[in-house]
Formats: C-alpha cells, sequence, structure tokens
C-alpha cells in the first residue's frame, strides 16, 4: 500500500502500533489518516477517539481500513468520527486510493 | 297440651341431637378442609424449594411473602433479610439499576407488566424476568415475580459471536494481501507481464476473490443460524435500494452483453421497515443470479409492484432456467443445481439460502417461477404498514 501510495506522488508516514500512530498524527498533521483496528497495544477505535477527543488532531479525516467487518464495527467507526470504513478484503489498492482521492478534494 | 309436652320434650332433644350431628359434621369437614390446605401448601413449598428459577410472591402491598432458594443466590441477601420487606428495597443499590427499570414504574410506584425481558445484576448475572399478577375474581391477590438466569447463554453467545468475527479477521488477512499483491503485479506497476502471466495471474485472483466472497457467505449464514441476522430496521423506498444495486451491477452485465430493463411505476411504492444493508443484498444476490445464469445477450427484467398490503419485487431472466426436479432445493444449503455448474464452477450455493432468510427476517415472501431452458423469475414481497 505504502507503495502504491509513494509511487503516486503522495508522502507517507507509517506507524506500527497505536500510541505512535497518535504521536504521528499530532506531529506530523496529514491531510488524511489510514487506520487499521487490529493493531499492537491499544487498539484503532482507541486511537480514533483519542484522535478526535484532541482538538489539534479532532479535524483531520480518518478512513478505517480493517478485516474487520461486523455491522456493529462498521457503525462503531462512523459513530467515532471516522470517515469510511473500508474492508480491505473488499477493495483493491486502487479503490482506496480513490477514495482517499475524494475525501482530499 | 299433656300431649304436646312429650313432643315437645322429644323434639327439643332430637332437634339437639340433630345440631350436634350437623356440627360435628361441619367440624370434621372444616378439619378435612384444613388437612387438605395444608397439603396443597406444603405440596406447593416443596415446588418452590426446589425451583431453579428465583421467584418471589409479593402481597397487594408490594412485600415479599414468599421467595425460591435462587432468590438468595441472585440478590446475596439471607431469607430473613428479605421476606416481608418492600421489593423496592431490595432493590436498591447500583447493581440493581437495570432491573429496577425494567420491574418497577417509579412515578406511580407500580410493579409494571414484563415478559422475559433481559435485565443484568451488575456484572455478575444476566437474568430474564417475568411478571404474574394474581387475580381472584378481579381483585388482585398478589403479584408473582420470576427470575431466570440467562448468565451462561449470554456468555457462549459472545464468545461464539467473537469466535466468528475474529475468524473472519484471520481468514480474511492473508487473503486481502494476496488480492493487493496480485492486484498491482496485474496492473503493470511491477512491470509489463506477457499475456500467459496475465492469464495465469488473473485466475489466482479470481480464485482469491472467490474465496473472500464465501467467507462473507459463512459470515452471513452463521448470523443466520445465531438469530441475529438483521442488524437495523428503518422505513425505506425499495426503489432506492434497486437503483444502488443497478448501478454497482452495471459491470457485470456489461461484460456478458445483458441488456436490463428496470420497470419502476411512476407513484412511489410506500415505504417498507427494511434493514437496507441486507435487502440490499438480496437484490444483488437475484440480479447477480439472473446474470450469471443468462447466456451473452441475454435479458433481465426487474419490476416492481404496489399490491393491497404489500409490495412485489419481481426478476425475469432468459436463462437457463431451473429443472423441475431441482426446484425443491433451490433455497437450501450450499445446493446448486447441476445445469449451473456446468456452466460455471464457481458460487458458494449460499446466495439464495442467505437471500431467502432476510426476506423471511423481513416477514415477506419468496418465490419463483422457472421451467428449464426457459428462463426464470423470482419474485420477493415485503408488508407494508398500514396507515
Amino acid at each position: 500500500m505504502n507503495k502504491k501510495l509513494l509511487s503516486m506522488g503522495y508522502d507517507v508516514v507509517a506507524a506500527a502500533d497505536g500510541e505512535s500512530g497518535l504521536t504521528m498524527i499530532k506531529e506530523s498533521r496529514p491531510d488524511v489518516v489510514l487506520l487499521d483496528l487490529i493493531l499492537p497495544g491499544i487498539n484503532g477505535f482507541e486511537v480514533l477517539e483519542r484522535a478526535k477527543k484532541d482538538p489539534e488532531t479532532a479535524n483531520i479525516p480518518v478512513i478505517i481500513l480493517s478485516n474487520l467487518g461486523q455491522s456493529e464495527d462498521i457503525e462503531k467507526g462512523l459513530k467515532l468520527g471516522a470517515k469510511d470504513f473500508l474492508v480491505k478484503a473488499h477493495f483493491t489498492p486502487q479503490e482506496i486510493i480513490n477514495k482517499l482521492k475524494a475525501i482530499l478534494d | 297440651m299433656y300431649e304436646e309436652k312429650p313432643n315437645f320434650k322429644e323434639t327439643k332433644e332430637e332437634a339437639l341431637r340433630r345440631v350436634r350431628v350437623a356440627l360435628l359434621n361441619i367440624l370434621e369437614d372444616t378439619d378435612e378442609a384444613r388437612k387438605e390446605a395444608v397439603n396443597e401448601r406444603n405440596k406447593t413449598m416443596a415446588i418452590v424449594e426446589n425451583l431453579t428459577d428465583g421467584i418471589l410472591l409479593l402481597n397487594s402491598r408490594s412485600e415479599i411473602e414468599i421467595i425460591s432458594p435462587p432468590i438468595i443466590d441472585f440478590f446475596r441477601k439471607d431469607k430473613e433479610a428479605v421476606v416481608g420487606k418492600n421489593i423496592i428495597e431490595l432493590l436498591n443499590g447500583e447493581e440493581f439499576k437495570t432491573l429496577k427499570e425494567a420491574l418497577i414504574d417509579d412515578k406511580n410506584k407500580k410493579i409494571k407488566i414484563v415478559y422475559r425481558q433481559e435485565a443484568s445484576v451488575g456484572k455478575r448475572l444476566d437474568l430474564e424476568v417475568s411478571t404474574v399478577f394474581l387475580k381472584e375474581e378481579m381483585k388482585e391477590k398478589g403479584i408473582l415475580i420470576i427470575f431466570h438466569d440467562v448468565t451462561r447463554d449470554k456468555l457462549v453467545e459472545r464468545m461464539k459471536s467473537e469466535f466468528v468475527s475474529i475468524s473472519a479477521h484471520q481468514l480474511r488477512t492473508p487473503l486481502s494481501a494476496i488480492k493487493w499483491t496480485l492486484r498491482m503485479v496485474l496492473d503493470g506497476d511491477t512491470g509489463k507481464l506477457n499475456a500467459e502471466q496475465k492469464d495465469l495471474l488473473e485466475k489466482t485472483y479470481t480464485s482469491n476473490e472467490r474465496m473472500i466472497g464465501l467467507i462473507n457467505d459463512l459470515l452471513d449464514v452463521s448470523r443466520i443460524e445465531e438469530g441475529r441476522f438483521l442488524y437495523k430496521q428503518e422505513m425505506g423506498q425499495l426503489e432506492d435500494v434497486i437503483k444502488a444495486v443497478v448501478e454497482s451491477s452495471q459491470e457485470l452485465l456489461k461484460m456478458k452483453k445483458i441488456s436490463l430493463i428496470v420497470d419502476i411505476p411512476k407513484e412511489k411504492t410506500p415505504k417498507v421497515n427494511i434493514d437496507k444493508e441486507k435487502i440490499g443484498l438480496a437484490v444483488q444476490n437475484l440480479l447477480e443470479n439472473a446474470a450469471k445464469y443468462t447466456p451473452e445477450g441475454g435479458s433481465v427484467h426487474i419490476s416492481l409492484e404496489k399490491l393491497e398490503t404489500e409490495v412485489v419485487f419481481k426478476i425475469k431472466d432468459t436463462g437457463v432456467g431451473i429443472p423441475d426436479s431441482q426446484q425443491e432445493r433451490i433455497f437450501t444449503k450450499f445446493f446448486r443445481g447441476d445445469n449451473v455448474i456446468r456452466i460455471e464452477t464457481e458460487g458458494s450455493g449460499l446466495g439464495l439460502y442467505i437471500t431467502r432468510n432476510i426476506i423471511d427476517a423481513h416477514r415477506g415472501k419468496i418465490w419463483f417461477e422457472s421451467k428449464e431452458g426457459k428462463g426464470a423469475t423470482f419474485y420477493f414481497s415485503l408488508p407494508f404498514p398500514k396507515h
């Protein structure tokens, strides 16, 4: 995924777990966040909740990208403020980038 | 007068004797009745003492008269601390908040009419509560409250649901990795491919997609069997659902050069109470089947009709149809007709099973007409609420 984004000219920073992800969001103020849910340490929902609670990062759009896909999970994610919830196995990298583009515009 | 005296004496004694006998009989009957009442009470108490559900018998002042042993466990209070007390006192405390809400109308200080409502006691118990109002000749004699312990059932339900959700996730993870990497190679992101390479990799990609689809189907089946299938129901317009599905199916139809005609009545059909996502799945399944089993150049015709109490969706194709001998099993799990397996080896056989369950869950009906070689027409109806 990183490769594809980089090859299309986007700047990408990546974090391997929730806590460092949160720090990264705060420090680098990305234009959009792609968030997985199953993470080592705190899970994606918590990252989302905390990012939205912090006034400095609350306005950064977040797209959840996860292989969890139960209706409850999707509703929870959207309620917590995610702009979209995409099940990884159902979208190609290009389709995801198209969704990203739509949000960035 | 002298003749009367012996008669009077006799009558008086006889009368007294008769009264004595009558009184003795009455005493005997009363004693019998008393013994029988004690017997009945003993029988009842024996039953109460051995019940596995928690039972409270309240008198007309909402005071607790009889309890069954599980009450002591549920409420962690001794018999002495419970019997004679008002039920509201028993339900005091943070632990019992939901239980109190379920049972007691706080404003009027009355016990509610409850049937099998779930309420929890802190984090340790899940109970199913019912109330029975006892009346004798129109007067309220008391209230029976029944507490059924469903803690273990709920736990097993939660564990199973979690297991299915995590399994789906674990299965999807490697499959999505395969999907993405194959897609990138096929799209030329790693360099040009020759025709043979492209062909082989496309086949791998398709198989992978099939597995992803199968996981979704199995997840749906699992939820159907648990009875937790519909997620959220709201009033919605069937036309909107059909429009969305038709839009997303354009690729498939174009690929097979199948023409689609959609007949929507000018006047909007009444709104129906639906889980939009699931009805969308049902329509999608029917449309995909119509397209899959219709040879190139064929046609599919969708129409919507308002009847007196229901809206009927109809989809007709010019495909291979369903042979008579197989029609009975069309909606069963994993069933695929012999004539279609030959055309297309893909397909889980779960689509119609899931679709039928979706329609059933909406209290609708689903049926079809078909002759082998002459296409198939599928219908489903959904009731709309009367105004």
